[in-house]
């Protein structure tokens, strides 16, 4: 398979009036064509700050970010999918699906609606149509959220803890929807979690990666028998990656605070 | 998930109970809003008719009704009333409109709303009426001074509620958005403004009683005709059944401005 997004060698500066603060230092790192990649790291590493160059809302300090060959990231190939679901209060649910398309009118537009109707029906929301934001609960607020995403046909998929909102029980349900959701439209995503066990159910990839300025560790491949993310939970060796990023997070967590 | 459409018919002991204590203290609420109304005019008659209170300072609600009829038998109530209504809705409109177009220019530029921020914050807390006598002799007496007095009143208010209403869309929508590649106009139009709807309508309840403040200021200070004139001219020759008369007439237009402002909200939460 083909790289589709690739890092090299990417340092980033955040500037404030009084600092400049060093987020990233030499993160190299590739995700694959229908690849599933999470990030994990301590938190405030700078996990969002990789998905905002990816999706070219911020551009590297030095080295180089590589979108499906290019170097000049073209948004429309991106579909960003955050924690909160964003979804706008007034418009229904169909507005809010098709937003992207509102904004982006594209010259394949009936098609598009089409298919929007058919995701819709296809993961059981076309009855909420109709409906406010409002009216649905936390769990069908990210499907519609995702679909919103999934609409614009994006080739690559950054998430940025898509579930970390959600009670236990919804983000479990959830994750399994959106990894089959993912597979069935055979899309590559990049994820960026705190949920040790969320990244292992979903990944193909894990990287783990030190605290600020975040710099990758591992590069962790898995491979887990199971049909779905809740499946993948009671593989035998589950337990054993689970222990080793626990360990290499907690490793950090030390080192940050003798420092 | 599906939500349970509950009958009447299932309605158990207690849901029955439950009901009819709204009634109640629906009907209770109502009840005393009426009974304080009658019971102040009652009261006011009365102590003016038993002269405890002497009807040619406090006047009196027969008194009102007489000088109505007298106003509206010389042709005279409806000119007035539409004099000051107009002055308000016109004066009303050009602040809402313009004070609500300088707000979406601060939003756009940033180091703009930066430059005039002291400026706003000094023309808020100058009392307008203090520009009295410029207003006239830039504008001339009459209708353009009223007018722009009441569009002075609303317009500051007008541009800061809406300014900061717009700063405070959500950040996270405004990045779904710019991740959707939308362009700046798009930002405005499709989230920052729809967005900011509530804060709108609660600016227009505001303006509609403050658009009230400007007219009859203006015609304080200068005017021939109006409900503001019919005070100032009945003050001045110790006519307090026409004061009492005009702000009854201002009370009610006040209130039918604030119910149809009421309504578009009503309208727009659905």
């Amino acid at each position: 398979m083909e790289n589709l997004l690739e890092f090299k060698n990417v340092n980033y500066f955040y500037q404030t009036k009084n600092d400049e603060i060093f987020a990233l230092d030499n993160i190299n790192f590739d995700v694959k064509e229908e690849e599933f990649v999470s990030l994990v790291g301590p938190s405030g590493c700078g996990k969002t700050t990789i998905l905002s160059l990816a999706a070219g809302l911020l551009k590297p300090s030095s080295g180089e970010v590589i979108l499906d060959g290019e170097k000049k990231i073209d948004t429309k190939k991106i579909g960003y999918m955050f924690q909160r679901d964003m979804l706008f209060d007034w418009r229904t649910v169909w507005k809010n699906v098709t937003l992207g398309l509102e904004l982006q009118k594209p010259k394949d537009l009936d098609r598009k609606l089409a298919f929007a109707e058919e995701l819709l029906k296809k993961y059981n929301l076309d009855g909420f149509k109709n409906r406010k934001p409002r009216s649905l609960s936390g769990g069908m607020r990210q499907r519609v959220a995702l679909i919103r995403t999934l609409v614009l046909e994006p080739k690559l998929l950054l998430l940025d803890e898509p579930f970390s909102a959600l009670d236990y029980q919804t983000r479990l349900t959830l994750c399994d929807d959106v990894a089959e959701i993912l597979k069935n439209e055979k899309k590559t995503a990049l994820l960026v979690t705190h949920d040790i066990s969320e990244a292992i159910s979903l990944s193909d990839k894990i990287i783990v990666l030190s605290s600020r300025p975040a710099k990758v560790k591992d590069e962790i491949h898995l491979n887990l028998n199971g049909e779905t993310p809740l499946k993948k939970r009671e593989d035998s060796s589950f337990g054993s990656y689970f222990d080793l990023i626990w360990r290499e997070l907690t490793n950090e967590e030390q080192k940050n605070n003798s420092d | 998930m599906k939500n349970k459409k509950i009958t009447a018919t299932s309605f158990s002991k207690s849901h029955q109970l439950y009901v009819s204590k709204l009634k109640k203290d629906k009907f209770i609420v109502i009840f005393f809003r009426i009974f304080i109304l009658v019971a102040f005019i009652g009261l006011w008659e009365l102590l003016t008719y038993l002269k405890v209170l002497d009807p040619f300072f406090f006047s009196s609600p027969s008194r009102i009704v007489a000088t109505l009829g007298d106003l509206i038998s010389a042709g005279t109530l409806f000119h007035h009333a539409w004099v000051t209504l107009y002055e308000t809705l016109i004066g009303f409109a050009i602040a809402t409109v313009l004070g609500y177009l300088i707000a979406v220019a601060l939003w756009w530029n940033e180091k703009v709303r930066k430059i005039f921020e002291p400026y706003i914050i000094v023309l808020n807390s100058l009392p307008k009426i203090a520009l009295g006598p410029v207003i006239i002799l830039w504008v001339g007496a009459g209708t353009s001074a009223i007018v722009l007095m009441c569009v002075l009143i609303c317009i500051v208010i007008t541009t800061m509620s809406m300014l900061s209403a717009f700063i405070a869309c959500d950040e996270g929508k405004i990045l779904l958005l710019k991740s959707m590649h939308a362009n700046k106009f798009q930002i405005l139009w499709k989230c920052v403004l729809p967005n900011s709807m509530p804060d709108f309508i609660s600016v227009l309840k505001i303006n509609v009683g403050m658009a009230w403040v400007g007219s009859i200021m203006g015609e304080y200070l200068t005017s021939k005709a109006g409900l503001g004139y019919l005070i100032v001219y009945g003050g001045q020759i110790f006519k307090i059944d026409l004061v009492m008369t005009a702000t009854f007439v201002l009370c009610i237009l006040a209130f039918l401005m604030y119910f149809l402002v009421s309504l578009l909200e009503r309208r727009y939460k659905k």
